[in-house]
């Protein structure tokens, strides 16, 4: 009932251009869609709508080989990595898959730039940050975080899957290492700044899973510590959205984990379906690491 | 080329969150706009306190109307932390939205996107605001994930996004929290405006703002969105390792005006900081008032609410004389 609840709200509330928005009626962006269709894949019932959002989530693609969030917004994000990802599930392998992949390969985080590791070198930065390694940021021309570059390092180890790329497998090495260097003092992550003014800042849950999604294949003991975390995070946090990436995040480090039973009580599709997926019977495996770099 | 200057042409302005550098500038202050502008402090000891009378009181003594106006509430809510003073209170966002109501706004929605948690809806939850705001449901939208249009020249960017919900409004009400910062000095009713920045759009943080700068993004979102009122909550304000981090500390104030620049630079002074060091006052002198001279002070005088704040070691350089 709590997955079916869920994949019968996003069958029903898909947009007429074949996307989802965030809330019902409201515009198509790649994010929602994106989990949406990972949530619905496989489903006869909903063969036709995924590839619906499929088409429109293409069309986004622009000349640099970005995609955009939404129709309405010109240039394209970090949601390229969903749509690489998206490919890889669908075994798409063309000339647009390889333009995403391309693109995400050369947009490295801005506080990687020389200027900025001198100033690092220097302590002029407010924050203990550690920036020399290559992560992904929300927008190019900005900073890397945890959270586009764990779903940046998703996506890029799928598409290492089926390729060996050199640079490909530099750039992995080079965001987990990025993400591991941010860990908070507490064992998770936050959005991808642990201390400022020498005061350590708390992790977040949902920061905490993403990142345990984008570190899968590293060892056991290298991730014990942030398990313990994320463990103890799913039994205290109040946020709906941080719980289903939790339980994502544990499930891919093969924890077995009961089945939700709570109503959904929300209408935010992207929630609906990150649940789905969080379910021990939804599509959580299409978030499984499938190869490495 | 100082050092400030150095790191823009470099393009490597990291700001914000985790990156702001330890630099000092300090250029002189343009003049305001012409003649003065009034600000209310009121005292209200308490959440439990009659805020709808203060909140009337306060409109009135600054001459605002709001008849027939569609009204955008835009609270603090920042963290899942219900035990401390992060968030605006939910008894403000109750009495604010009973009082535009009452004063015939056509209508009032509230609206908020969080710099750095994503789950708006929980948050709001945590903070009780569905708990304790009638029909919270249908009145409330998580501006990170609005639908967006583009707005042309905003902080010399061709084109920038914001929410249609933003945009549609004709007022928009700062129901910010008084509190330090630890990247801004202090955080008042003209950096509560980087939540209307949708996520969806720039990230959690709202990264781009970071790198246009954080006191021109105050400034450029101020100067932006120019029908605007500020009612700070100072009732239980926040000190020391602020945003997030700080420790409660009862001000027992309401702060309310036209003119942000103005409120802002009475509540840096009922904090007892300088707000002729805050960089985003500094450079928002043309949009308002920050010479007490130019401000008319209305309800209670600053000297008799003022009260100190506990500074990071690094803001103690704030502390007004």
């Amino acid at each position: 009932m709590y997955l079916e609840s869920r994949l019968q709200f996003l069958r029903d509330s898909q947009n007429a251009d074949g996307g989802w928005g965030y809330f019902p009626g409201k515009q198509s962006w790649l994010e929602p869609t994106a989990y949406a269709m990972l949530a619905l894949y496989g489903q006869s019932a909903a063969e036709t709508a995924v590839d619906r959002a499929w088409r429109l989530v293409a069309s986004w693609q622009v000349a640099d080989g970005s995609v955009r969030p939404n129709g309405a917004i010109a240039d394209g994000t970090w949601v390229t990595a969903l749509f690489v990802t998206l490919a890889c599930v669908r075994g798409v392998q063309d000339r647009n898959t390889a333009r995403a992949v391309d693109w995400l390969l050369r947009v490295v985080g801005a506080e990687h730039s020389l200027a900025m590791r001198a100033f690092s070198y220097f302590h002029l930065l407010k924050t203990k940050l550690n920036v020399s390694h290559e992560g992904w940021p929300w927008r190019e021309g900005n900073a890397s975080w945890i959270e586009p570059t764990s779903l940046t390092l998703l996506a890029l180890k799928k598409v290492a899957r089926g390729h060996g790329l050199p640079e490909l497998a530099y750039r992995v090495r080079e965001g987990e290492a990025l993400v591991l260097s941010r860990r908070c003092s507490d064992g998770g992550w936050n959005c991808g700044n642990p201390n400022v003014f020498n005061y350590d800042l708390p992790s977040y849950p949902e920061s905490t899973a993403q990142a345990l999604i984008g570190l899968q294949g590293r060892s056991a003991n290298e991730l014990a510590a942030p398990l313990a975390a994320a463990r103890r995070f799913r039994s205290q946090t109040k946020s709906s959205l941080a719980k289903a990436w939790l339980a994502i995040a544990l499930r891919c480090h093969h924890e077995a984990l009961d089945a939700p039973t709570e109503e959904a009580r929300s209408c935010d599709e992207m929630l609906a379906a990150l649940e789905a997926l969080a379910h021990p019977d939804g599509n959580w495996r299409l978030l499984a690491e499938e190869g490495r770099a | 080329m100082n050092r400030r200057k150095f790191l823009i042409a470099s393009g490597a302005a990291i700001g914000g969150t985790y990156a702001g550098l330890k630099l000092e500038r300090q250029p002189p202050i343009p003049d305001g706009p012409v003649g003065s502008s009034a600000v209310s402090i009121l005292r209200a000891r308490s959440y439990s306190e009659d805020l709808v009378s203060r909140m009337l009181e306060g409109i009135r003594q600054c001459g605002l109307d709001v008849r027939g106006k569609r009204v955008l509430l835009k609270p603090n809510l920042v963290e899942f932390d219900s035990a401390t003073v992060i968030n605006t209170d939910s008894a403000v966002i109750v009495a604010a939205l009973e009082t535009f109501r009452s004063l015939g706004a056509a209508e009032v929605k509230i609206g908020e996107g969080p710099g750095h948690r994503r789950d708006t809806w929980d948050l709001a939850d945590d903070a009780r605001y569905r708990a304790t705001v009638p029909r919270f449901e249908s009145l409330f939208t998580d501006l990170n994930r609005d639908d967006v249009s583009p707005v042309s020249n905003f902080a010399g960017e061709s084109q920038f996004y914001f929410p249609n919900t933003v945009l549609g409004a004709d007022l928009i009400v700062s129901l910010a929290k008084m509190k330090t910062h630890h990247w801004a000095g202090a955080t008042l009713s003209m950096k509560n405006f980087f939540g209307v920045v949708p996520g969806a759009v720039y990230g959690w943080p709202k990264n781009k703002l970071h790198y246009i700068g954080i006191a021109e993004s105050v400034v450029a979102l101020n100067r932006r969105f120019r029908n605007t009122f500020a009612i700070v909550d100072g009732i239980v304000a926040m000190e020391g390792n602020g945003p997030i981090q700080g420790t409660p500390k009862p001000a027992g104030v309401l702060v309310m005006g036209r003119d942000l620049v103005a409120v802002d630079a009475t509540c840096c002074r009922i904090m007892r900081i300088d707000p002729e060091k805050i960089d985003y006052l500094r450079m928002a002198a043309d949009l308002g008032h920050i010479h007490p001279a130019r401000i008319e002070q209305r309800g209670e005088t600053v000297a008799s609410v003022q009260t100190t704040f506990a500074l990071l070691e690094e803001y103690k350089h704030l502390r007004l004389a």
